[in-house]
């Protein structure tokens, strides 16, 4: 038999290119979707106010008359292995602190510290996920040379071609590219907020859909033959579709419908990851920086500000007591609520039924406290209704995160650029949280973690590195 | 613990929490779904409902469950065993079936006579 060479590979590449038509159709659905991931929220366990608000739910949450700091950290422990054992939280009778939670007069001090610990405990959760979308995204970058070459073909939202010669045109491009970038952005989060605003939901639901199955599919199908080229592995098409349908379809089940929670993780990681991909290869080298910056500026503007989109689909989704949608948002804990149907709230019924497709449900259990019997209930150990529901991030945030770690690690392939840029992405998270855990609302969770990685990344790349290099040059350890 | 007025949303980690009858139709539905080429699906549900099933007191559904999670581990076992025995006969015979192996062909390994 001949030799085959990789022309025969070609047939996949007009595919590609005709992928691409397909990735910036997805490319759009997905820019849409980030312009809300970027929120991070808070929701510990519930309140017993009639209006759930984010303020309020941790000053309710547990505050029983420990004072140590041991008995606290012992408290919070049985709530994590209960969460992931399954027993109720509030059968402990051997931990009375947990099931008095009605105890509204607290000192603060106490309050405070428990917020903070709470929040200590959802920072290593969250550290876990976004450590393993980077590591996913620079192992695929240092393996596969497929996501770092560099193509002629670009996105549409950077119409502007890099000339790699001029560096003041270089610029000027970026910078345009960038304004182009951002206002598709913003467009499609006002579209978004309006959609949401006037109940939509059908329609935003089937997008969300759309793009998932786009991405679940479409995406791993080009990863998977990207890496099985790398690896020169022969690969038939029959148990490629096995593998691909299956991934694909366990995925949709357990993003919008319901499944095991760490496999639910475990996809949205690896999402994420492909999304972050997809972005390195097919962003300009000097916009994909700029893009960065002013995404997280937006991101800023948008959560922060009064007329914000975002903050104003976050409180438009607290007013109407429901979840924000599933598929975008990652979950540090079991988002389970159980609703008694009782008859005297059935708007909330209502409510939950409409959203029950997939939806986590956060803050719907608030709805039942309009009506409960100021939290009798969950005394008793049969009615267990409450869940720690964690902190909750956006997939958006994961996806620029990987991105500035994926491109550090691409561009010059030095470890300690990724690694710096590694650890300040997770500092910017852990400041982040912390902001989080005083102001008690939600929070943009791009602004401080990527201004640290930018920051990081430029100083390492033209500071330290050539310092290691002479260093090392030079034979001098220090 | 009956919570026979309850309904939940969204996606479970814990299947402590849901009602034996919700379990069993969760099982049933992974089982059933596991009919249409997903024997993944038939490894996700027994996985989860491995301990439900077998390692839990008993429960009125849990007979069924049971029954389900053998079932789906025998399909789950069926499926491994196909799509082994195509893999290796693929991975061995392809350099020799010539035009076919190249059509069924995904992606060819470089420089292989």
């Amino acid at each position: 038999m001949i030799i085959m060479s990789s022309n025969i590979l070609s047939g996949v590449d007009t595919v590609l290119d005709v992928g691409q038509s397909w990735i910036t159709i997805n490319a759009l659905i997905w820019l849409w979707a980030f312009g809300f991931c970027h929120l991070l929220f808070m929701n510990t366990s519930d309140s017993e106010e009639d209006s759930y608000n984010e303020r309020s739910a941790l000053v309710q949450c547990e505050s029983p008359t420990i004072p140590s700091y041991h008995q606290d950290h012992d408290m919070s422990l049985p709530q994590e292995t209960d969460t992931k054992r399954g027993r109720p939280v509030s059968s402990g009778l051997d931990e009375p602190g947990l099931v008095e939670r009605e105890r509204a007069a607290t000192p603060d001090g106490e309050e405070e510290e428990l917020t903070l610990k709470y929040g200590a405990k959802h920072v290593i959760m969250l550290f876990i996920p976004v450590t393993l979308c980077m590591v996913v995204v620079v192992a695929t970058i240092k393996s596969v040379s497929f996501y770092t070459e560099k193509t002629s073909q670009q996105l549409i939202y950077t119409p502007f071609k890099e000339d790699p010669n001029s560096v003041g045109q270089r610029l000027l491009y970026s910078l345009l590219n960038t304004i182009v970038m951002i206002s598709v952005i913003v467009v499609m989060t006002i579209i978004l907020v309006v959609l949401y605003k006037y109940r939509c939901y059908k329609f935003i639901h089937g997008w969300l859909i759309l793009s998932s199955l786009m991405l679940l599919f479409w995406f791993s199908f080009m990863y998977l033959g990207e890496v099985f080229k790398t690896y020169n592995v022969a690969m038939d098409y029959p148990t490629l579709a096995m593998i691909i349908w299956n991934f694909g379809v366990v995925g949709m089940i357990c993003i919008h419908w319901k499944g095991p929670l760490r496999l639910q993780q475990a996809y949205l990681i690896v999402i994420s990851a492909l999304m972050a991909l997809i972005f390195i290869k097919y962003l300009p080298e000097w916009s994909a920086w700029v893009i960065l910056a002013a995404i997280s500026i937006y991101d800023l503007i948008a959560v922060l500000c009064p007329k914000g989109p975002l903050r104003m689909l976050v409180e438009t989704a607290q007013e109407r007591n429901e979840p924000i949608f599933p598929a975008l948002i990652y979950s540090s804990a079991m988002v389970w609520m159980v609703g008694m149907a009782d008859s005297n709230n059935p708007d909330s019924a209502d409510e939950r039924q409409r959203n029950e497709g997939g939806a986590l449900a956060q803050e719907g259990v608030e709805s039942e406290d309009d009506v409960a019997l100021g939290g009798r209930r969950r005394c008793s150990a049969e009615e267990d209704l409450e869940e720690d529901r964690g902190v909750k991030l956006g997939l958006g945030d994961f996806i620029f995160y990987s991105v500035l770690v994926g491109k550090a690690a691409a561009n010059g392939g030095d470890w300690n650029t990724t690694l710096a840029c590694f650890v300040a992405i997770l500092i910017g998270l852990c400041l982040t949280l912390l902001l989080l855990a005083i102001f008690k609302k939600a929070l943009p969770a791009l602004p401080i973690s990527i201004t640290f990685g930018l920051v990081f990344y430029f100083s390492t790349d033209n500071l330290v590195r050539p310092f290691m290099d002479s260093l090392a040059a030079h034979q001098y350890y220090i | 613990m009956d919570l026979s007025s309850v309904f939940f949303i969204g996606n479970i980690m814990n299947l402590e929490r849901i009602p034996n009858e919700e379990k069993l139709s969760l099982c049933r539905r992974y089982y059933l779904g596991g009919f249409a080429f997903l024997p993944f699906l038939w490894l996700v549900n027994v996985l989860w409902f491995f301990r439900e099933a077998f390692l839990k007191p008993t429960y009125t559904e849990q007979l069924q469950i049971k029954s389900y999670v053998k079932k789906s581990a025998l399909g789950l076992i069926v499926w491994v065993a196909v799509l082994t025995t195509w893999i290796t006969i693929f991975q061995h015979f392809r350099a020799q079936w010539g035009e076919v192996g190249d059509y069924l062909s995904f992606t060819i390994p470089l420089g292989t006579a």
